[in-house]
Order: C-alpha cells, then structure tokens, then sequence
C-alpha cells in the first residue's frame, strides 16, 4: 500500500473503527455515503469538529450538517514508523495529518495517494474515502 | 495563594527502573514513607493528600491510608491530566493548608508500567483492546471520549505521535529546516542525558550520549526519534506540603511555594489537538502571567527550570509559553546557549523523563526541591528560585 494511510486493518486481521455516539454518528453515515460533513450551528452558522452538544459561539442547540467541499491543506503531519498497536504492524510507515478544511475545521486525518515522503505543511489536499470494514469508511486525503 | 505560606518540607522516591518487582502501591508507600522521614514527621500525622485522577494514577489515598495506618485524613483532591497537572495537584494541597482543611498534605506519583502497561503502546489497555469479533478478525471499537474515536481510527494513539505534530507545526511556522529542527531537540536531549550521566539515581546514568548515537536512533513518529521521546519505567515520588511555620519547625531548609497554576480552555487539554487558533499555544499565555505575578518574582529572578518532557519538543516549547525566550526563538538559543550547566537557565537538571525517569513531572518537583536546598547532583550554584512547568501551563514557581 504505498503512500501509507494506515488503513487500519493491518496485522491480526484488526480493524480499527470509531466507536459510534449519537452526536457522532451522523459524520460517519456521511462517510460511509462519500460525504465529508461538518456539524454546523443553524443559529449563527458556526462549524465544529469534533461536535459538540452546544454551539461554543451562541449557545444554540439547532444543529445541521453542511456538506464540506473536501478541499484543504495540510496544517501538520507525522511519518509513523514505529506501530504502537499490533494490528499497524504491517501498516508502517503511514501519515497522520492535520487537515484544515476549505471551510475552517481542522480534521485528524491520514494521507494516502503519495509517498510519505513528498507529504509537506501547505500541500493541497482533498477527501478520499477509505472503507475499512463493511460498515465504516475513513475519510482520508490524497494530493489535490 | 500568598507567597511563602505554605512550603515541602519533605521528598522522597523509590528507584527508578525499566521494571521493578513491586506494585506500584508498594512503590507508593516507600516514596510516602521516604518523604515523611525526610520531613521528620511520623506517617501518622498526615491528614491530607493529593493525587492525578486515573486512570494515571492506580495507588488510591484510600489504598495508603490502609497501608499505612493513617487515622484519619480530612482532605484529598485529586487533578486530571496526569503531569500536565502537575502545578494543580501542588496548588490544591497549598490551598488546603491556607484554608486549614489539612495540617500535613503529601502528594504522590506512583507508577508500574511493567505490570500496567507501557504509555507507548496503544494496545493491551483502555480503548486498545479488541472489542468484536467480525468475520474471524477482532476489531478495535474505540470509544468516543476525548475524541478519541476521530484519531485511533487512523493510528494516532499514542501521546509521542501528537508530539510530533506539534513539532512538525513549529519547524513549519518559523520556517526551519529538518537539520534546524533536529538540532534543537537533539541539544535537548543531549542537555539532559549529560545531567543524566552524574545523577545516580538517573536511569540513563551509565550510557552517554553524543550527536552520532542521537542521530542514530530509530524514528518513531517523525521527525521524533527513540531518544525524543521519554523513559518508560517503575518508580515512585511523593512530596510533603505543610505551613511555612510548620515546615520551619521541621527543617533549616524548607522550600517555599511562591505561586502554583492550573488551566483550562476549550482544547487545551493535554493534547487537545483540535484547538481552533494556533496549535502551537498550548495554554493561554495569561496563565503564564499569573503564575509569575503571583509568585512576585520576575523570569531573570528564575535559576532552574525542570519542564514537562515527554518528548524533547515540550521543553523546547516552554521555554517560549513561560516567556524565557520570545516565540520562534528557542530552537536557536537552545542549539547556541543551551540548557546545560553554566547556561543562562539550566533546564531538566536531573535529566528528566527523557534520561532520569518518567514519573509526570513529580521527579521535576523533587529536582527543584534538591536546587533550592543546594543538594542536586547538578547544583546549580546559589539558586534560589525555581520554576517546575508543564507544556500545558499547569506549574509552580517555588524558592528557599
């Protein structure tokens, strides 16, 4: 798998998935669908991520999601070499990135579609959608 | 909190080591039994204590009170956040004291990653346990708490990996290069296994380190290599907090605290990566403020810093929060003047986690007490103000 991105299901057949709450759920069923969706408050129109149960800005409880356009930039990244978990044994080395959207928010994420090595602070990136088991997709991103 | 009120009268640790055959409750009482004895005082007559909530600190004051037949203690508090606590757990017993809730307040770490599990493996512990069983294969759910569940799915599990980041920001935003980066953690980490080498009780006692062994070492999480990155040990500190008076009674050479912190903002938890500004605040730099306002004194008056030092990036980067060095400014001082003896502020004396131990920050608070007594192994000489801070901004300032 060249370009890294874990993929997460590596070594001993594991997958690694999110564990799935109410508030989070919806951002996942997105991803599942190829959409990279941002929760956003209908009151003022901030957007956060991860969500939160109230809007930090006016305290509105009216929520929706907006449909991010997938473009962004690497704001930081790391080349892991070393797994720190047995089933990322045969997933090294991969990239773990910060990734600030188009709109704003900065995601956890990981990039794939290049060498590790050629990952820089600034580069141009967009959503790429990784399943990782029947029911969860990832969403990663590769060089725009 | 009033400067000079309340003051450790006491310290004690256990050795250090990659593994040790004991608990870490066993571990616990000998570090609390050494302090107390280092105090002068009798076990018996501590009333308080304080603590880091677990899941980092296993050893409840339940556990000691038992072990150690303390009658009865009317106070304890514990703080979240492990060593990025380690101001917090310092500033509830001081108040405690002030408030006359206690008389006799230790503060203990205690810790066994031998029998617990190494803080650099993600697996075999908390969310890093396979939960369910699909098509033959075990999967790892991981829970939602502290957005875990929207970074362990991409393998970023472990706390020297979002280091990395941070360390990756820096180089970007002041425009480094990778070498300039490298020889800024590396001068740390050489600094500090230095100090290692003539403190006996130091892990990394007998193993120099020179540029070429640095350089050397295997990448972890880049651009952060094996020796950026802390020990992973057994051992045991605790600390004794009492009143000035008191602790005057007990000893000619009492350490007193001038301020102690804690802070919180939105994301800035430890390793609250999702913070919406610069990533590279780590905590309000008003917190910073009140920590020297309070204590009264000024950076120049500071003669030893012991930093936070998970990774070789955090000392690095306090240097700039507390205001030592201006922003972007501290990956060339610590390559021209360094952190070493005779620098302008020695820094991580007793090797620190990289090279003494990791025991959250607790053996940099031992340190600082050994400088203000005038009895480190790497004495600065005449100190007399010391700063103890974590790259969160949770900190003391304390002086003899």
């Amino acid at each position: 798998m060249s370009g890294g991105g874990a993929g997460m299901s590596g070594g001993e057949g594991m997958a690694i998935v999110p564990g799935m709450t109410e508030l989070t759920r919806p951002y996942w069923d997105a991803a599942a669908e190829g959409r990279l969706v941002i929760r956003e408050c209908r009151g003022c129109g901030r957007l956060q991520h991860p969500p939160v149960p109230a809007c930090p800005a006016c305290h509105g409880a009216d929520f929706g999601w907006r449909e991010a356009s997938g473009e962004g930039a690497v704001y930081s990244y790391t080349i892991i070499r070393h797994a720190t978990h047995a089933a990322l044994a045969d997933a090294i080395p991969y990239v773990v990135a910060l990734v600030e959207l188009a709109e704003g928010p900065r995601l956890v994420t990981g990039i794939t579609g290049c060498p590790p090595e050629s990952v820089t602070v600034g580069m141009p990136v967009r959503a790429a959608f990784r399943r990782v088991t029947d029911e969860v997709t990832l969403p990663y991103f590769e060089p725009a | 909190m009033t400067p000079r009120a309340v003051a450790i009268a006491g310290i004690g640790q256990t050795a250090y080591a990659r593994a040790l055959p004991r608990t870490a409750w066993e571990l616990a009482i000998e570090a609390v039994l050494s302090a107390c004895a280092d105090a002068g005082l009798d076990v018996a007559e501590v009333d308080g204590m304080c603590r880091f909530t677990e899941p980092f600190e296993t050893v409840s004051e339940a556990m000691l009170v038992r072990a150690l037949g303390i009658g009865e203690l009317s106070f304890f508090a514990q703080a979240p956040h492990g060593g990025e606590a380690l101001g917090a757990v310092l500033a509830q017993a001081a108040a405690a004291i002030e408030a006359g809730l206690a008389r006799i307040v230790v503060v203990y770490r205690a810790l066994s990653q031998s029998q617990g599990g190494r803080f650099g493996r993600a697996d075999g512990r908390g969310p890093g346990v396979a939960t369910r069983a699909s098509g033959g294969a075990a999967d790892i759910i991981v829970p939602e708490t502290g957005n875990l569940s929207f970074a362990w799915p991409y393998g970023l599990m472990s706390p020297g990996q979002l280091f990395a980041l941070w360390a990756t920001r820096y180089e970007a935003a002041h425009g480094l290069t990778r070498d300039q980066l490298t020889t800024a953690l590396g001068s740390i980490a050489i600094a500090q296994r230095a100090y290692a080498n003539r403190n006996p009780n130091a892990m990394m006692r007998d193993r120099p380190m020179d540029w070429e062994a640095y350089q050397n070492a295997r990448m972890i999480s880049e651009p952060l290599r094996l020796f950026d990155l802390c020990l992973e040990n057994d051992g045991a500190c605790a600390y004794v907090v009492t009143s000035a008076e008191t602790a005057r009674a007990l000893r000619d050479d009492p350490v007193y605290v001038l301020s102690a912190t804690q802070t919180l903002s939105p994301y800035r938890e430890p390793m609250g990566i999702y913070v919406q500004g610069d990533l590279l605040e780590l905590f309000p730099p008003a917190a910073a403020e009140r920590l020297f306002s309070g204590a009264g004194v000024t950076r120049k008056d500071v003669d030893v810093a012991e930093f936070y030092d998970a990774t070789s990036y955090m000392p690095l980067r306090s240097l700039e929060s507390y205001g030592f060095v201006p922003d972007g400014k501290a990956w060339r001082y610590v390559a021209e003047q360094g952190t070493g003896p005779g620098s302008p502020l020695p820094v991580n004396t007793h090797g620190g986690h990289l090279s003494e131990a990791y025991l959250h920050g607790m053996n940099g608070v031992l340190e600082a007490v050994r400088q203000l007594r005038g009895t480190s192994f790497n004495q600065v000489p005449g100190a007399e103000v010391a700063l103890v801070g974590a790259p969160a901004g949770s900190a003391t300032i304390l002086a003899r």
